[in-house]
């Protein structure tokens, strides 16, 4: 999923041979199979545990861990599942609210149950940042800070000297509660980055919360009540910080309220979880907690009743169901109030109605609800736009890079301006496309010290920089690789060693008898070849250096002579030149 | 204000040109290889009457992109063609590129109109209009005026020679009205059925020291006479004429803007008149600010004139204190929407903004 798609990403990853899932969404458009990943991609047969080294979710969205107790419960997976620590607390509460609602609710059937999600969770181990997991003795995993929700993170997959690194959803602009995505130069073969944003020049972050909280103001100032139905965790957080900030300096007097249950445990999860918030909120949290909000309490359910302004999150964030969806009922009829929709709304929910147009609902038991109240939709999701991506790219300096995104469109502009600025291939496949990356892994290869000596020994070294040719024996024994000289490699392989000879026939014409002719050979290499050693053997031979000469007559033809030229396989240059010396034919004058 | 957006672009630009669909079109100018030619979809904010708060989509989407070797200093599309012209320095060719080629968003290179490049030839300014055929108003002096036909990159009319001063700015009153503006402020008039004749408005007050000047011409004016728009001549002191065509004669108006002195150059000098509002006009490129001016209280006197509207948003640039401080280098009015105006700065800012009108007039 998620190539040219938005929702269930789930991303297949082969290197040096490891198999590693990356994230595991949900699609939230879809009501039947369509909306896990289609999981037969990765094996028709055979089980997945065997196939894969690892799954790693990069955080607590659902379109990137939705399918999680789907795929290891339901279809069957039982090795590691890797993800940041305030991930695998926060998982299994979106997991076992969405089942709530998607059971319970719409009451379907073929679902995860709770105990399935429990044991899930049971195979996960959680990771800090930038801390090296050895997966196996060859795979290993690094988690890097990547912003956009608590505990999102990118993962480098390093086997051997191959690395691919993820980022899931990233971001990098810090905001009020998260910090930017930040990865080191750790030039991986390729770079897996989402870009969904990448053709958008966004609005500034200052124009959307001053309009958005012009909006809520307004509101209040009337008289009127304002619904923000929201996610426990993500943004909510964020616009709450928003709120207080604003309140404090406008002095305003109108309650703001956050529904319980689930919203108490996810402030208590920032609190927890401090150390993965920004900069600002880190140095403030000595003096003062930034979750710990004076402006905004506890909602509890009578209140909505209360006459007056008065801001409420409530969850869930789409109108679909719960809290949010009773107050919404109760407030709708009212044009003095307001709902602001901060996000994404799947269709069938009433959030997507509602922004759709649609102003008068059917709800349970037929009743129809006339929506009065005024629908604003603000969205101030954290995703990287094109700068970001440019941004990270030149931080990680890759080899590669491949954009995951959630619009079929051809991307072929931003393409090609990642392949001219940093001269790298640009890839963007398609749901179920393959894309082959070629990758140049260095082999190290030892190299005995003798046979080092002995190299540099032969010739005066070259300029350093300049490479040297040498002659060894490469063995491969045991996942490793050792240059050694051939003697050496004999030794430890236990195989003798074989002497090559040649011998090469040369026809001279020469009536004398076999001595003379020898006698003339004789003299005739001795003047020529000053700088060798040639002597004339008791035997009637010749050597010159290691080769022999040796002369019998031709069988048939007593005038022809037969000079046997033996030489060994090191010495034959030197045979080679001698042969064909002779077979020039000896000089007429014979001293 | 009604209304203030603001977006960042990765690199600046010196031009929004309006295109076929509500589309903008923005171009990076810097020295360097890989210039980006953007062609963007507005937000549906800008695209509606309606001004509307909140909104689903609030940003800019890049539909087509290109690279160019050259900084982009002019773009001009070339109307009933997928075609737009760009120009810029180091010579007074000009480029030709092709949008929206099927399946990709990639604006491609098309070959380009050379042009006969003497000594001292600065880049070319352009105007396009498709009347007989699509064709490029271009030249970088006075004496290098030319008109080409895109398609056939046949030379249909050259200017007769008033001079070699450098130009300014150039424009198509009408399919056979040429105003040509230098940037000494001469301001001249030809029509291309006579080649042989220049014809000259009235020149502008001489000044102690030089000054540079631009012009802004009504476009968009529907169904109403161009020569009966007046032209505003803005000049780099901030002194501001306006000219009518039929009298040329005489200034219609004269007028001084307060802007800061000494000032910072002529190169982003811009004046451009209001298409829905009768009477105004903006002028941009001395700081970080863009005025509005009501002229229709103006006379000849030449006094400084008060500005109905000044927008300070590129002066609080993100970039705050470090490095000099961002001029407007390009502003232009939205073709529907009466008070909204599209600006962008040397620091790469691009703001949209609407301005509300103080009680009265306008």
């Amino acid at each position: 999923g998620a190539g040219q798609d938005v929702g269930r990403s789930c991303i297949l990853v082969s290197i040096a041979g490891k198999n590693v899932m990356l994230d595991c969404g949900m699609h939230m458009g879809y009501n039947d199979d369509r909306r896990f990943p289609d999981f037969s991609y990765i094996t028709q047969n055979g089980r997945l545990t065997d196939f894969l080294d690892c799954v790693i979710i990069s955080h607590f969205h659902l379109d990137h861990c939705g399918a999680l107790p789907y795929f290891s419960e339901m279809v069957g997976y039982d090795g590691p599942i890797y993800m940041t620590h305030p991930t695998k607390a926060i998982c299994p509460i979106l997991l076992e609210d969405y089942r709530k609602i998607t059971v319970d609710k719409k009451g379907e059937t073929n679902f995860f149950t709770s105990q399935m999600i429990k044991d899930c969770m049971k195979k996960v181990v959680a990771v800090h940042l930038h801390q090296t997991v050895q997966v196996d003795e060859e795979l290993e995993i690094k988690a890097y800070y990547a912003g956009h929700v608590l505990g999102a993170a990118m993962f480098q997959i390093k086997v051997g000297c191959e690395s691919v690194v993820y980022t899931g959803d990233y971001n990098m602009t810090p905001d009020r509660h998260l910090g930017a995505a930040w990865i080191d130069k750790c030039r991986p073969d390729l770079l897996i980055s989402e870009s969904t944003y990448a053709t958008t020049i966004r609005d500034s972050k200052r124009c959307r919360e001053r309009d958005f909280l012009k909006k809520v103001h307004e509101t209040v100032e009337r008289g009127g009540k304002v619904l923000i139905p929201v996610f426990a965790l993500g943004r909510a957080q964020e616009l709450c910080i928003l709120l207080e900030t604003f309140w404090e300096r406008m002095n305003l007097k109108a309650p703001i309220y956050f529904s319980t249950g689930l919203t108490e445990k996810a402030n208590h999860y920032y609190k927890l979880f401090i150390t993965w918030t920004n900069q600002k909120i880190r140095k403030t949290f000595v003096q003062r907690n930034m979750f710990e909000f004076k402006h905004i309490k506890a909602f509890d359910r009578a209140f909505a009743d209360n006459p007056g302004p008065m801001v409420v999150f409530a969850t869930p964030g789409m109108l679909h169901a719960g809290q949010s969806l009773q107050i919404f009922r109760k407030w709708a009829g009212n044009e003095k109030n307001m709902v602001i929709m901060p996000g994404y709304c799947v269709q069938g929910t009433v959030g997507h109605k509602i922004l759709s147009g649609q102003r008068k609902l059917e709800m349970e038991g037929r009743q129809i609800l006339e929506v009065k109240m005024q629908v604003e939709y603000m969205s101030f999701s954290a995703h990287a736009d094109a700068k970001g991506i440019m941004q990270l790219i030149r931080q990680a300096e890759p080899r590669n890079v491949l954009l995951v995104h959630g619009e079929a469109k051809k991307m072929e502009f931003l393409k090609q301006k990642i392949e001219q600025e940093f001269h790298v291939s640009c890839y963007m496949p398609a749901n179920g496309e393959t894309t082959t990356i070629l990758t140049n892994p260095c082999i190290p290869v030892d190299i005995s010290l003798g046979l080092l000596k002995r190299e540099t020994a032969i010739a005066p070294l070259p300029d350093a920089k300049k490479p040297k040719l040498m002659h060894g024996t490469l063995l491969m024994k045991d996942n490793s690789f050792r240059l050694v000289s051939p003697e050496q490699a004999l030794k430890e392989l236990g195989l003798a060693e074989h002497q090559l000879r040649f011998t090469c026939r040369v026809h001279i014409q020469d009536p004398r008898k076999e001595h003379e002719t020898v006698l003339r050979v004789y003299n005739h290499l001795k003047g020529i070849l000053k700088d060798y050693s040639v002597q004339h053997l008791p035997d009637g031979s010749i050597t010159v250096e290691s080769i022999l000469i040796q002369a019998t007559a031709h069988s048939e033809d007593q005038g022809t002579k037969v000079l046997l030229v033996s030489w060994t396989y090191q010495d034959e240059e030197l045979g080679s030149y001698l042969t064909s010396l002779l077979k020039k034919g000896l000089p007429q004058s014979t001293p | 204000y009604r209304d203030l957006h603001t977006f960042e672009l990765q690199a600046p630009t010196r031009l929004i040109e309006w295109a076929r669909g509500s589309r903008v079109c923005v171009a990076g100018y810097g020295q360097s290889d890989g210039n980006e030619i953007l062609q963007l979809i507005p937000p549906p904010t800008l695209l509606t009457k309606e001004t509307q708060g909140l909104c689903p989509e609030r940003d800019f989407k890049v539909e087509y992109g290109g690279f160019s070797e050259r900084p982009v200093y002019s773009l001009k599309y070339l109307p009933d063609t997928s075609l737009l012209v760009t120009s810029g320095p180091p010579d007074s060719s000009l480029q030709v590129w092709q949008v929206s080629a099927e399946d990709s968003d990639v604006i491609k290179p098309v070959s380009p109109i050379a042009t006969e490049n003497g000594t001292g030839q600065s880049w070319a300014k352009i105007a396009t209009i498709s009347a007989r055929a699509p064709w490029v108003l271009h030249g970088s002096r006075l004496d290098r005026v030319q008109i080409t036909e895109a398609e056939s990159r046949k030379n249909v009319y050259t200017a007769a020679s008033g001079g070699s001063e450098e130009l300014s700015g150039l424009a198509f009153l009408d399919c056979n009205t040429l105003l040509l503006c230098c940037a000494t402020g001469r301001l001249c008039l030809a029509d291309i059925r006579q080649p042989q004749s220049l014809v000259e408005a009235v020149s502008v007050p001489s000044a102690p020291c030089s000054e540079q000047w631009c012009m802004g011409t009504r476009h968009g004016a529907q169904g109403l006479e161009p020569s009966s728009q007046p032209v505003a001549r803005l000049s780099s002191r901030g002194l501001l004429t306006l000219t009518d065509l039929r009298k040329t004669s005489e200034f219609l108006a004269l007028a001084k803007a307060r802007v800061p002195s000494p000032g910072s150059g002529a190169e982003f000098l811009c004046v451009s008149w209001a298409p829905a509002l009768e009477g105004c006009l903006a002028i941009s490129g001395f700081d970080g600010t863009v005025h509005v001016y009501d002229t229709q209280s103006w006379d000849s006197s030449g006094r400084e004139a008060e500005p109905i509207f000044v927008h300070k948003g590129h002066a609080f640039g993100v970039a705050g204190g470090s490095g000099d401080p961002p001029l407007v280098t390009v502003h232009t009015w939205h073709l529907q929407k009466p008070r909204t105006l599209l600006s962008a700065a040397s620091d790469g800012s691009l703001h949209v903004w609407d301005w509300v009108q103080p009680c009265g007039k306008c």
